[in-house]
């Protein structure tokens, strides 16, 4: 609920209830912390935490990122300070305000899933989790689970044993059919779906000859991966009934509303918080605006709406 | 929340050495007071080409009665500076800052020796000129050092010259000044100096501040770098501008640029890594 004119933004994600359907992406918003100076954290549906792993995670080397035509690699590889350290120093500090909190999840192995799982379900504070089976970036795991309909469902599956909290499980876009995927995830007792994650891509510098990233590839995000993003969600909503959350190269409030109209429950922001660290309250603002425009009061009267 | 995203407007674009520019923006006098070695990170409004910011460490900053001034130098180095130097005055600028970590400044050292190399020189002047202004007393000394390809290319003069301090120019082709690189002219001076009383500084391309590093090594003298890497967020959450620090038992570790730096103590680099 956003209060003004008789606005009501807020949406369900099965058990999950959300302000407004905006999110900020994994990896994209650090811990919540790194922006808390430009954003009112409060004013967020959600803040989705950079990937965790069970031990802490150096990353690649650099150089990790580099602009391309409407977009940037990134090959950060999965750097974070660990799913206990998260949960002591990050943790009480993201409690205070008035939003959702949902861990985003990483591992290597079935059972390092299961673990963080269970340490983030005993954890005060977290609302859900999002499981990262797609990220390209690292060699051993992620790609592997996110690619094949069988292991994504296993994952979906040690992760729902672990924990009470809904789960979410984020899809890789770099596979032959998504469907398969989602329908596959959807099965093994996912709450909800978002998707897309990066785009595996490359770029190189034609004076070395060498790749701009020391990883060689990265992944691509930002505006130019909307229309495959939005193609993606469009696909996936037509075999599952579970809530689907669309993600990739949100700038404005008009690029979210593609999203919702296709009939995303929500969305998340991501490579536009780093050109504007307010686009998150931007594009709430500027659904707000939408809605008094179209006169409609309930956002849910807008998910969904797609006439193909 | 506190923090905003700035709207600066151009009054000053020009080029002051080759394919160099001086840029000063007119910014809302909420912006608050940088520290020399802070940086902004700069995007031109309007345009989605290209559409992340860029990082330029702050060169000068003056509070006037009703807005402040902002001045930055950058060199011509492709596609974003380029728009950039091609910006006529009332052109408007959205400028996130000042970010990062500035210089640790030394009270008590009584040496504090300067060395730039390149655009380097844009983040030592303002130390230079804030040493100069706030620290220096009869007991300290400012030994600036300044190195550049040729005479053409060498900034920061403008400033240095307004400065007591001793400076010692260097270009790579003994065009003016010394010849040679910045890094050797300071090995042969490094002697004049007691490590315990010194304070080094410097900023400059990655060769130079490794050169820098090897020419310390083993010596008591403690030297702060600001470094450079490409950045995306300029905040810390995207952890894209990572640089390898000394890990433990020889494990790989990062820190980033912009939230952890730009400043570091120089043994604290991984220099082998760079
Ligand atoms: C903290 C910090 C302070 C800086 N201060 C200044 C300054 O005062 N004056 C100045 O001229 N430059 C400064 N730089 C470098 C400046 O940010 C880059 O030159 C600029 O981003 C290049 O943009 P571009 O679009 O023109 O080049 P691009 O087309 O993006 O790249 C051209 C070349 O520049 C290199 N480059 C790109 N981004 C960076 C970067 N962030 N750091 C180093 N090299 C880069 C690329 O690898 C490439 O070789 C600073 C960088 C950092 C991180
Ligand atoms: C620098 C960077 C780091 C990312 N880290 C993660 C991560 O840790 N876990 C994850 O699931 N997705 C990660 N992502 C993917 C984003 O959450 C998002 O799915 C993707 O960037 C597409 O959205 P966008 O175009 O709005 O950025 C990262 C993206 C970027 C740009
Ligand atoms: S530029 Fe994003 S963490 Fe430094």
């Amino acid at each position: 609920m956003s209060g003004k004119n008789n606005i009501n933004m807020s949406v369900k994600i099965e058990k999950l209830k959300l302000k407004n359907p905006v999110m900020t992406a994994s990896g994209t918003f650090g811990y919540g912390e790194e922006y808390a100076d430009y954003v009112d954290l409060n004013k967020l549906g959600a803040v989705v935490v950079k990937g965790l792993s069970l031990k802490p995670r150096a990353g690649n080397p650099p150089p990790r990122i580099m602009e391309t035509t409407g977009g940037m690699l990134n090959a950060v590889g999965l750097q974070n300070i660990g799913v206990e350290a998260f949960i002591a120093e990050k943790l009480p500090f993201l409690r205070k305000f008035d939003t959702k909190i949902i861990a985003n999840i990483y591992g290597e192995s079935y059972d390092e899933y299961k673990k963080i799982a269970r340490k983030l379900d005993a954890a005060k504070g977290v609302h859900a989790l999002e499981i990262n089976i797609s990220c390209p970036n690292v060699q051993k795991g992620g790609l592997s689970f996110g690619a094949d309909p069988k292991t994504a469902a296993a994952v979906t599956r040690k992760v729902k044993d672990a924990t009470d909290l809904p789960v979410i499980v984020k899809l890789t876009p770099n596979v032959t059919d998504i469907t398969a995927i989602a329908i596959a995830v959807e099965k093994a007792g996912a709450d909800a779906i978002s998707l897309i994650n990066t785009i595996t891509g490359m770029s190189v510098d034609i004076f070395t000859r060498k790749p701009h990233l020391k990883n060689i590839t990265g992944g691509l995000s930002g505006p130019a991966i909307k229309p495959v993003a939005l193609r993606m969600v469009w696909q996936v909503l037509q075999k599952v009934s579970i809530p689907v959350i669309g993600i990739g190269g949100i700038m404005n409030a008009e690029d979210a509303l593609e999203f919702l109209i296709l009939g995303a429950k929500a969305v998340q922001i991501g490579t536009a918080n780093f050109i504007n660290p307010q686009a998150t309250m931007d594009v709430i603002a500027g659904i707000e605006k939408f809605m008094q425009m179209s006169n409609v009061a309930n956002i849910n009267k807008i998910i969904g709406t797609f006439k193909p | 929340m506190a923090k905003n995203i700035y709207i600066g407007e151009i009054f000053k674009n020009e080029e002051i050495a080759q394919d160099c520019f001086l840029m000063s923006v007119a910014l809302h006098s909420t912006f608050a007071e940088p520290q020399p070695g802070q940086f902004v990170m700069l995007r031109i409004s309007g345009i989605s080409e290209p559409f992340l910011a860029r990082p330029f460490s702050i060169y000068s900053f003056q509070r006037e009665t009703d807005f402040c001034r902002i001045d930055l130098l950058y060199q011509v180095v492709g596609k974003g500076t380029q728009i950039l130097a091609g910006l006529i005055k009332g052109s408007q600028v959205e400028i996130l800052g000042p970010l990062g970590n500035g210089f640790e400044i030394s009270q008590s050292a009584r040496n504090l020796v300067l060395i730039a190399g390149g655009m380097g020189a844009a983040p030592l002047s303002f130390l230079a000129e804030y040493l100069d202004n706030k620290v220096c007393s009869g007991s300290s000394k400012i030994y600036f050092y300044l190195g550049a390809r040729n005479s053409e290319t060498l900034i920061g003069m403008d400033k240095i010259n307004n400065l007591t301090c001793t400076a010692v120019i260097c270009t790579d082709d003994g065009s003016l000044g010394e010849k040679g690189l910045v890094t050797q002219i300071l090995a042969q001076d490094l002697k004049k100096y007691a490590p315990d009383q010194t304070m080094i500084y410097a900023c400059g391309p990655k060769p130079m501040l490794k050169e820098l590093a090897k020419i310390l090594q083993g010596t008591k003298f403690k030297c702060q770098v600001s470094l450079e890497e490409r950045m995306a967020c300029g905040v810390g959450a995207c952890l894209g501008c990572a640089v390898e620090v000394k890990g433990k038992k020889g494990m790989a570790a990062y820190k980033r640029v912009c939230a952890d730096g730009p400043v570091f103590y120089i043994d604290e680099i991984a220099w082998k890594k760079i």
